[in-house]
């Protein structure tokens, strides 16, 4: 035993030499932390940005979609004539029994007028407007589908009970008619037959597909037109708004409602559950770009390696220096391991800033609010200071091995 | 600041007993001889010979540096042959102030931090850290350039600085590799001086080096040459004797 207590790296003193030793070469010491930088920072940024856009499609996407609820009819052909389209299980007064149920908004029947219909300007006019889609739908379904008026008036009951030709058109299809004023009640030709044009909408919340094409009552149509085509694609379906939370509620009650006697004759569309759907899209993205930080962390865990091997092989002199002021093997290793965990740390803590900058910034730009999951930002500069310490592992265990004899003669 | 007078129940600074030291090959090369070198505190002496003789193994073996393959080393009556790497560590940062041919300053600190560095490992207080560098530094004909960057200063400065290094801890030995190696006659002449008043002041000095007019200012010597160590016949310059 020695007469005199072991030498020892006092805790200040180790982080004031690790400190020291990170400033004495600043720039290096900044080029060092980059990969640290870049790998947090992309963490930090793409989950803040998933989050934030997640939050966005909360809010627009999903608020439409989880208040449709659609109902389709699949009307038996049997006994028919081929060729003849069987009647519709929906009754006549679909609108009144939906808007009853308590909950809905607004609710009717649509669908795509069958054959396709001549459509132009003039009554022998040469059908410009032939392959927009022609759509029937009950003044209930219009509402359901909430258009935007740009011009004129939308659908109502009287229209659709004393079956009147008039139509509803899109922008896209007054444009492609030549309509743009109402004030001299223009008419556009269906199949040489004028239909006054009552009102012009130039968007839909529902049903995006009447955006490119126009609308007439269903009465109309069925008189004129006969049934619904029976199939899939073209065939007749309710759409339902509902009020927001109400529409798994109504798609239980719709069928009774429409048809107490069949209600089997309906097969009912809820909205799909807005979480799931959220869920797998955002931790599908979430996943590739976290794979990509993890990329990043790795190029700036082996860059901290490097640079930190180089220092240990540049400061062989200091190293046998401090071993012949009493430094211990494990002291060298842990200024080295100290100088790197602290560069890893202050790239966490610089990355996890620019992150936290750039999901800012991206929010303000588009209008969006940021989110922040703060279980994810805060233990951000930890993830640096792991990068750190386990990078400086290897050069500080070689730095602990040189031999002061070989580091003091390599002058 | 002054190192204890010597008495006569004081074990000596550095006391070999048949120390050798053979690197192991095909053959094995023997590098130091088995010798036999007592050194009593406040001695001053020069370990002089050509270069390949074997000075730098002795001086590695001396600074607890390398270990012997045969002999009994004891350093102020501490068996150095027994222990581990972690106590002669501490040994060589207690015990031996080490003075190099190529100074060892680290470039980005002041004279005054490079002696303060000298002082983190060995539990000194902190706040006494700078007196005593201060004190070191004033030792050592310093005062003036604290907090000079080495890359500043001339290479005598540069050398002084290191001595203070090496005394801040009162050690018990001076081991000096050819403290005058890079410096020129003038610088030299400077640092030569300040051993001188170092030993007056009562150090344990060893220089080891090849140039005859270094060792001429120690008051004994000893050569090596093939790894054999002889004592030199004794020469007592002028004004010192002891």
């Amino acid at each position: 035993m020695l007469p005199e207590p072991p030498s020892r790296l006092s805790l200040r003193d180790l982080l004031s030499e690790a400190l020291s030793g990170i400033l004495q070469r600043p720039g290096r010491s900044v080029l060092t932390m980059l990969g640290t930088v870049l790998g947090i920072g992309a963490f930090v940024a793409v989950l803040g940005l998933t989050a934030t856009a997640t939050g966005q499609i909360g809010e627009r996407f999903s608020l439409t979609k989880a208040t449709t609820v659609t109902v389709t009819d699949r009307p038996s052909t049997d006994g028919l004539a081929p060729g003849t389209n069987p009647s519709s299980d929906f009754p006549a007064d679909t609108d009144r029994r939906m808007s009853a149920i308590d909950g809905v908004q607004a609710g009717g029947v649509w669908w795509p007028v069958p054959g396709s219909p001549v459509i132009s300007r003039h009554p022998d006019g040469p059908g410009e407007g032939t392959g927009l889609s022609l759509l029937a739908a009950t003044p209930g379904a219009v509402a359901a589908m909430e258009p935007t008026l740009s011009a004129g008036v939308t659908m109502d009951d009287f229209v659709q009970r004393t079956a009147q030709p008039v139509v509803l058109l899109s922008e896209a299809a007054a444009k492609r008619l030549g309509v743009s004023r109402l004030d001299a009640q223009p008419a556009v030709f269906i199949d040489h037959v004028p239909y006054t044009v009552i009102g012009i909408y130039s968007d839909v919340r529902r049903q995006p597909a009447a955006l490119l094409g126009m609308v007439i009552p269903a009465s109309t149509a069925l008189e004129r037109y006969g049934n619904p085509a029976p199939d899939a694609d073209r065939g007749v379906q309710g759409l339902v708004a509902t009020r927001v939370g109400a529409a798994t509620v109504v798609a239980d009650q719709l069928p009774l409602a429409l048809r107490p006697d069949t209600p089997n004759a309906f097969t009912v569309v809820p909205p799909p559950d807005p979480h799931s759907l959220q869920d797998t899209v955002t931790s599908d993205l979430t996943g590739l770009f976290l794979a990509l930080a993890g990329i990043c962390l790795l190029v700036g865990a082996v860059g901290i390696a490097n640079t930190t091997l180089v220092a240990v092989m540049e400061r062989t002199q200091e190293i046998g220096l401090r071993r012949s002021l009493g430094a211990r093997t494990g002291h060298i290793a842990a200024q080295f391991l100290a100088e790197s965990t602290a560069l890893g740390t202050l790239g966490g803590l610089i990355g996890t800033g620019l992150g936290v900058v750039t999901v800012v910034g991206v929010a303000a730009a588009r209008d969006w609010t940021a989110v922040l999951q703060p279980a994810t930002t805060l233990p951000a500069p930890l993830i640096g200071t792991v990068v750190g310490l386990l990078a400086g592992l290897y050069p500080a265990l070689r730095a602990a091995r040189t031999d002061p004899l070989t580091a003091l003669r390599s002058a | 600041m002054t190192a204890p007078a010597a008495e006569a129940a004081e074990p000596p600074v550095i006391a070999l007993a048949g120390v050798g030291r053979t690197h192991p090959g095909r053959p094995p090369v023997v590098a130091l001889h088995p010798c036999d070198l007592t050194v009593h505190r406040g001695e001053y002496l020069a370990v002089t010979g050509p270069s390949g003789s074997g000075k730098s193994t002795l001086l590695h073996l001396l600074g607890l540096l390398d270990t012997p393959t045969t002999g009994r080393y004891e350093l102020d009556g501490i068996d150095t042959g027994s222990l581990r790497d972690r106590d002669r560590s501490t040994l060589r940062g207690r015990r031996i102030g080490f003075v190099f041919q190529s100074f060892h300053l680290l470039p980005h600190r002041t004279a005054e931090e490079n002696v303060v560095l000298a002082q983190v490992y060995n539990r000194s207080p902190r706040r006494a850290r700078h007196t005593a560098a201060l004190e070191a530094l004033h030792l050592a004909g310093l005062g003036h350039r604290t907090n000079a960057l080495p890359g500043t200063m001339s290479g005598g400065e540069r050398q002084r600085v290191a001595i203070a290094r090496a005394l801040v801890n009162r050690p018990s030995l001076l081991l000096c590799d050819e403290p005058t190696g890079n410096l020129d006659s003038a610088n030299a002449e400077a640092v030569l001086a300040q051993f001188d008043a170092l030993h007056a002041q009562g150090f344990t000095l060893v220089v080891i080096t090849h140039d005859p007019s270094v060792a001429a200012r120690a008051e004994r010597r000893v050569t090596i040459r093939d790894g054999v160590l002889n004592e030199a016949e004794a020469v007592q310059p002028a004004g010192d004797a002891r």
